[in-house]
């Protein structure tokens, strides 16, 4: 049986507290759109991305059964489905990221480097394959652990350690001038 | 590929996430995401609700008057055209009297006449 700290709050959610929605929102929504930014090239493309999964969730909430997989896991592979279908549909535009410059909080010279490296980081990242740069954002940027990634990926840890040793090779290549620069 | 390699592979590649900026969240969003949460009406059991669930799986991501709109004009349309128009297979009774007269009628054909 897996414990899963969603169960309850999906429960009440789907019995129409909105309050349980709004936890679960508070929850998941900061990583899911993180996700979703990083796997997509623009910021309005990953928030309708995550309205979209959101809204499977209050969909499917008043029918959720605990005990196969952990909500969070569904709730992830919802979000890269959604990423997967709207990289299908509309080739990337990798340097969109660097449009978006920073309001210069640490001042303005660490704002544009901190832009600069978005850009490059997410043009690199726009090269790779989907699943390669899915599986870097989860491991990587997210931290989750290979079981979790590949239970999200629906794939064994054999070829999410695959797609990993892949995908940090070619980011290695492209981005290699970094190492001693922005970062 | 050598073991070393890969743990600098894997090295570099979180150092250089990590070094990202975060991701803000637009208070926008989460009142579009609240506003879906409460347009789908997710009371069990209330009419309105279970529409709303229905019309959002037949036609996701509408307001629920949009489905219900072109259902209504599909409904009238069908309706008029139902009460004005013929039915294609009917045959009025003139027709059938004109076809029934004809075929009564005997051929009255002289062969001399043209000759």
């Amino acid at each position: 049986m897996v414990i899963d700290p969603d169960t309850d709050l999906v429960a009440r959610a789907g019995h129409g507290d909105r309050a349980a929605a709004q936890a679960l929102m508070a929850r998941h929504l900061p990583t899911m759109l993180a996700l979703a930014r990083r796997m997509l090239a623009g910021q309005a493309e990953a928030e309708d991305c995550v309205q979209e999964a959101f809204l499977k969730v209050w969909t499917h909430a008043a029918r959720w059964k605990p005990g196969k997989a952990k909500f969070e896991t569904w709730l992830y592979r919802v979000t890269l489905n959604q990423c997967y279908d709207r990289l299908r549909k509309k080739p990337a535009e990798p340097l969109e990221a660097a449009a978006n410059v920073p309001d210069g909080a640490d001042g303005p010279d660490r704002g544009l480097e901190t832009a600069a490296l978005e850009a490059q980081v997410s043009a690199a990242l726009a090269e790779l394959p989907e699943r390669q740069r899915a599986a870097i954002l989860l491991c990587h940027y997210q931290e989750r652990g290979n079981i979790e990634a590949a239970e999200i990926l629906g794939i064994s840890v054999e070829a999410l350690e695959s797609l990993l040793a892949r995908g940090r090779r070619t980011l290695r290549m492209k981005l290699s001038h970094l190492r001693d620069g922005a970062m | 590929m050598g073991e070393n390699e890969r743990m600098d592979d894997a090295g570099f590649t979180h150092e250089i996430l990590k070094a990202l900026p975060a991701v803000t969240i637009p208070a926008a969003l989460e009142a579009r995401i609240l506003g879906d949460f409460d347009r789908l009406g997710m009371r069990p059991g209330k009419l309105a609700g279970m529409l709303a669930r229905i019309g959002e799986r037949l036609w996701p991501g509408v307001p629920v008057w949009q489905p219900a709109s072109v259902l209504a004009v599909s409904l009238v349309m069908g309706l008029t055209a139902g009460a004005f128009l013929p039915s294609p297979g009917s045959v009025t009774p003139a027709s059938d009297l004109v076809v029934v007269a004809a075929l009564d009628n005997t051929l009255d054909i002289d062969l001399d006449r043209d000759q």
